[in-house]
């Protein structure tokens, strides 16, 4: 087993950019998909992010008139946790920044 | 109390089912088919690509952080899909078997499972039927086809376990729990 590396220091790096890179937020996108009922689309959206049911099912018409809808945006931890539980209920659901 | 063909909720978040024997044995022969390509011993090819990427689909376009991801929850997807299948074979299995009906009480986990498994199912038949619009299945399923009838079939069920379920969500229409704490 090889001992841990220890990072160089690096002095160069524009420490306030890095921050802004790191804190820009992460899209959670659902797409549609042509098998999967509109209501249990509804039903997920609610479960998983608390919506109420006319947020839930605007959200769910975007999807399905629009091809896809941003369902929650945040830091890339909480996005990547939103997508492995969307994609537990069996929904399309990728994430990226703008 | 009143008789019902379908799912109806329970007090305390779980749910009546009630369905014909015939639906019951249509549904029993669910598990045996979709255990292999959850788990991955097997896939098929659909006509728009192999079944196990729409079962799992990609969440980053980027092929590192893909790989990332899969690392990281692919194998905990794959058991909590297979453990909802499994519950839904081991209470497929129990019920009361009257003359016309079976009646089944699941609780709410159970019934999550059960909406799992058939959410799972209709994926999978659906990318077998090659399906790309929603026009191809919502007028209705092709007598001759069996996939296609049983495709339908789950649809219905499928609505009827989300109606159920859904009343145990908080809030109902315009105040759910995002609202309350306006």
């Amino acid at each position: 087993m090889a001992a841990p590396a220890i990072a160089p220091q690096r002095t160069d790096q524009p420490r306030s950019d890095e921050r802004t890179e790191r804190d820009r937020p992460w899209n959670v996108i659902v797409w549609n998909d042509p098998v999967t009922l509109m209501s249990y689309v509804v039903f997920v959206l609610r479960k998983l992010f608390n919506h109420d049911e006319p947020t839930a099912t605007k959200l769910m018409l975007q999807v399905h008139n629009e091809g896809r809808a941003v369902v929650a945006s945040g830091p890339r931890e909480k996005s990547e946790m939103d997508v492995s539980r969307l994609h537990a209920h069996g929904l399309q659901a990728t994430m990226a920044r703008d | 109390m009143a008789r019902f063909h379908g799912v109806r909720r329970l007090d305390g978040g779980g749910v009546r089912v009630r369905l014909s024997h015939r639906e019951r044995e249509a549904l029993r022969s669910l598990p045996g088919q979709l255990r292999p390509l959850l788990t991955g011993e097997q896939d098929v090819d659909t006509p728009q690509g192999p079944l196990r990427d729409r079962l799992f689909p990609r969440g980053y376009d980027d092929p590192l952080a893909e790989m990332e991801y899969r690392e990281l929850v692919g194998s905990s997807l794959v058991d909590e899909r297979v453990a909802a299948l499994d519950e839904f074979a081991r209470t497929l299995e129990s019920g009361d078997d009257k003359r016309l009906w079976w009646t089944l009480e699941l609780d709410a986990d159970e019934a999550a499972a059960w909406l799992s498994a058939v959410n799972d199912a209709r994926l999978t038949l659906g990318m077998l039927l090659g399906i790309e619009s929603e026009g191809q299945w919502e007028g209705g399923p092709d007598p001759e086809d069996p996939t296609s009838v049983m495709m339908f079939y789950l649809g219905w069920l499928e609505e009827e376990l989300v109606h159920a379920l859904m009343g145990e969500l908080g809030g109902g229409a315009g105040a759910g729990p995002a609202a309350a704490g306006q």
